[in-house]
């Protein structure tokens, strides 16, 4: 399936913001339903739920939500559609995928105590670097 | 004009004959056996007859545009028939009478290409590169020598100046070995680029090269000594800058050689910079010996922090490590020296660096932690003891931003006992006038009379000590010195070694006396050491009515110095950091120190808990509970003042080291853990705070002179000076603070060349 879907040619750009949303919409869905598949390709049963990874596509789709030029929202939707391909073909190893949606932007160490709350600005960089 | 080319050129003439086509042609002619007898060497046809191409020059054109001078360079001419004006390249300009021609065609932009020349040492004019053409004068001559004459008019850019140049060059590069590939002095060779510039392309030496003996000039220069093209800039160096008749030549003709006349190391501690004034590869840094090439250097303008002179320097660094120091110009200060300790001190920036915060556990071994816990344990000791028990320590090498938060912290913790080490328990830090160099390090050079009270400056400043060896060697002022027996490069009178001797002037009984009083400008120095006497008053009191009597402060000259000892030690005394209680360290049950190596801490209560923060593990580290790493002068921005008050600034070169931070952002993050938060979180912010405290710390590179003379109404001291000799103040004048300390360099030069 995902063979054919890469010789169809690059859809005509959208004439209209509306029309950009909307195939954006499609794109979301689409990438909504190719999560089972990808849940049992990769056996990301025991690291996450397919909710968690539904909300993790929102979120890096929301990143954009600013972009009002359908043209490169056209360009963002494709550069998704090679990386749902890539994806659903097992074109990627299990390692990418936690990498980038399960585990996020935030890394492996995470600091989820209460003791910098209420630091401040200056104190929190500090504990980082020392080049601020 | 070489012999070889006056008989080649003969021999030509014979059997080429006077075709000029031949000479560039010369395969095509005739078929005469003879001519491969002949042999080009000169690669630009025009030269061969530069006086016949002079002569056929067409009607002179019109002069040139004014060009800049060489470096920016300008002169100032007192009087205006003084002024003579000479030609150079056909364009007028205007110089003062006994300028060399040399340097007036400096004036004009034109730069003579020269090896013996140095513009800070006398005129040898033995290595003849420098060789113009004059008009009306027979031959090419020696710029940096002859005397520029009114009306003289200098061609530097004729072909028989070129042709000059050229031999010159060949004749230097018969005896200089081609390894340039191993050499240190690679692509910053003098040599090197005058030989591309103005050498010939080939040469016609087939004989075996001369060679000689490397000379052991001990651990800090490296000798190469076949490359010497004999200039002699060292030597003059020797004996005019450094004031040490250490080096000298031997030999003539081919024979001659530099050397020390006996097997002996050089003892001067400037003797670096003969690494920087040699022009070829023969002088050359021991520890920076293939290391690294000069191109893959970065060079970061800076300060240095050794001594309180704060001479200009360039640290190279190549990634994260400094590879060396140069000097860098500061005509007010180090002119364009540096001295050994300055240059050579930092591989101390690479060895016993702290890189973690650590906590010193119940059995006595120390533990890296994280900063977080680090600064919790230090703010919880801090809470746990009375305000009047925290007493904070800023090091010889804090900059004056840190010693500012510093200062601020403990303000707010609700303790003033924070000071500078080396100022002593009970600095005077109201008049500026009374800690510093009043009459500043190049007004030095107008002084004719020197009192030297407790101070040896060849170790304790030796850029200083050049500036009067300078004035010495040109006016013959005259020097005293009272205090215990030293080494000095220069004449001086060993008036006492104590208190005694100064009551004695005071008073008008010593016969050095006369000297001082008939001084148009005397200058008296009085050493930071002495501010650790306890009858430092009275000592200060003495010497202030001394120079009263000598007049040595006046409106149009302050003859009154002190010469500091560390680089911290003037901004920490105009942010105020004296002191409440002289024995503030008896009591003390929290200590801060901030870098500060050389407090006794003998007598510190043995249940006080101690913060060293600091980038060396040196002694402060031994009897601390809490290590907190931060980055050394070479890694951080930090403002300091010299000892004449003038304010510079450090620039980060090299990143800090392991999980150090800034000085004032731990001082900043610690009182935020406390819960006395500061209100500044950027460098700049801590400036703003500096401002309003010492104007002058934030006016880079000005010196701010004090306001207020000493002698301006200052409460009678009721002391009496006791009988105890002056001491001395640097023990040892390669190791003084914990870079130095920590430095292999400086360890193997205190072993080598410090007297037993």
């Amino acid at each position: 399936m995902a063979f054919t879907m890469r010789a169809v040619k690059v859809p005509p750009n959208s004439s209209s913001l509306e029309e950009a949303r909307k195939r954006t919409f499609d794109f979301f869905r689409s990438a909504c339903r190719s999560i089972p598949s990808v849940m049992e390709i990769y056996n990301l049963y025991d690291v996450t739920t397919a909710a968690q990874l539904r909300s993790s596509i929102a979120s890096q789709i929301r990143q954009n939500a600013s972009i009002t030029n359908p043209k490169v929202i056209d360009m963002l939707l494709f550069k998704g559609m090679e990386e749902l391909n890539n994806i659903v073909e097992h074109a990627k190893q299990r390692h990418h995928i936690i990498g980038q949606y399960v585990v996020g932007n935030e890394g492996l160490v995470q600091d989820v105590g209460t003791k910098d709350l209420r630091a401040s600005d200056f104190l929190k960089k500090f504990y980082s670097t020392n080049y601020f | 004009m070489g012999l070889g080319l006056l008989a080649l050129r003969a021999s030509r003439t014979s059997l080429l004959g006077r075709s000029s086509s031949a000479i560039s042609r010369p395969g095509f002619e005739s078929g005469n056996p003879n001519f491969n007898l002949v042999r080009w060497i000169i690669s630009t046809p025009e030269l061969q007859k530069p006086e016949a191409a002079t002569a056929s020059e067409p009607a002179a054109p019109p002069p040139p545009p004014p060009r800049t001078p060489v470096g920016g360079a300008r002169v100032h001419i007192e009087k205006p028939e003084d002024a003579i004006e000479v030609f150079v390249d056909g364009y007028p300009v205007k110089v003062p009478k006994g300028m060399t021609v040399l340097q007036a065609c400096e004036l004009a932009g034109v730069d003579i290409p020269r090896f013996c020349y140095h513009n800070r040492l006398s005129i040898a004019g033995n290595c003849r590169m420098c060789l113009v053409e004059v008009e009306k004068s027979p031959k090419p001559v020696a710029s940096c020598a002859m005397p520029a004459l009114p009306g003289m008019k200098i061609k530097t850019d004729t072909p028989i100046a070129k042709k000059a140049r050229e031999g010159v060059m060949e004749f230097l590069l018969m005896n200089h070995p081609l390894d340039c590939p191993i050499c240190d002095q690679g692509g910053e060779c003098d040599l090197q680029d005058q030989s591309m510039a103005f050498g010939s392309d080939r040469g016609r030496f087939t004989e075996m090269k001369r060679s000689v003996v490397d000379k052991n000039l001990g651990p800090l220069v490296k000798t190469v000594m076949t490359r010497c093209i004999q200039c002699t800039r060292c030597v003059r160096f020797a004996t005019e800058v450094a004031g040490v008749e250490d080096l000298g030549m031997l030999g003539r003709g081919s024979g001659e050689e530099i050397g020390t006349y006996v097997e002996k190391l050089m003892s001067s501690e400037l003797s670096g910079n003969v690494i920087d004034i040699c022009p070829v590869g023969a002088l050359t840094s021991k520890p920076f010996a293939f290391k690294a090439r000069n191109w893959e250097l970065k060079g970061t303008e800076s300060i240095d922090v050794t001594d309180a002179v704060g001479s200009n320097i360039r640290i190279d660094s190549r990634g994260p490590e400094v590879m060396r120091i140069t000097p860098r110009l500061n005509e007010d200060i180090n002119e364009e020296w540096i001295s050994d300790k300055t240059r050579f001190c930092y591989d101390g920036l690479k060895r016993q660096r702290l890189n973690d915060p650590m906590i010193r556990g119940p059995d006595g071994r120390f533990k890296s932690v994280s900063w977080r816990d680090a600064l919790a344990v230090v703010a919880e000791a801090a809470h746990q003891v009375t305000p009047e028990e925290i007493v904070g320590i800023a090091g010889k090498l804090s900059d004056a931003e840190s010693m500012m938060v510093l200062k601020d912290l403990l303000n707010k913790m609700g303790s003033n006992n924070v000071w500078c080490e080396g100022n002593g328990m009970n600095p005077q830090a109201d008049l500026r006038s009374g800690y510093l160099m009043n009459s500043s390090i190049s007004g030095l050079e107008k002084a004719d009379v020197f009192l030297l009270v407790g101070t040896q400056p060849r170790v304790e400043a030796p850029m200083v000590n050049a500036r009067i060896c300078k004035t010495i060697r040109a006016t013959k002022a005259k020097v005293g010195y009272i205090g215990p027996p030293a080494e000095f490069n220069y004449d001086h009178q060993h008036l006492g070694s104590g208190p005694q001797t100064l009551q004695e002037i005071a008073e008008g009984r010593h016969p050095f006396c006369s000297a001082l009083l008939s001084a148009k400008n005397p200058a008296i120095i009085v050493g930071a050491g002495l501010f650790e006497r306890k009858d430092k008053d009275a000592i200060f009191s003495t010497i202030e009515s001394i120079a009263k009597q000598a007049k040595a402060v006046r409106s149009d000259w302050n003859g009154l110095n002190v010469l500091l000892l560390n680089a911290a030690q003037a901004a920490a005394l105009d942010l105020g950091l004296v002191p409440e209680s002289e024995n503030a360290l008896e009591t003390a049950k929290f200590v801060y120190l901030m870098g500060a190596d050389d407090v006794d801490l003998e007598k510190l209560p043995s249940d006080a808990f101690v913060v060293y923060q600091g980038h060396h593990g040196d002694k402060g580290v031994y009897r601390s509970n809490v290590i907190l790493p931060s980055s050394a002068f070479s890694e951080k921005e930090g403002t300091y003042e010299n000892t004449e008050g003038c304010t510079q600034q450090t620039l980060p070169a090299v990143p800090t080291v392991g999980d150090a931070r800034d000085d004032w952002k731990i001082l900043r993050a610690l009182s935020e853990v406390s819960g006395l938060r500061l209100n500044y979180t950027t460098l700049g912010g801590v400036r703003t705070r500096i401002s309003t405290v010492a104007p002058n710390l934030v006016h880079m590179d000005e010196r701010e002179p004090a306001s207020f003379s000493a002698t301006l109404a200052k409460p009678e001291t009721q002391q009496k000076m006791s009988k105890e000799d002056f001491g001395v103040a640097v023990e040892n004048f390669y190791m003084t603070d914990a870079i130095t300390r920590a430095s292999k360099i400086m360890a193997q030069c205190s072993a080598s060349l410090l007297k037993k």
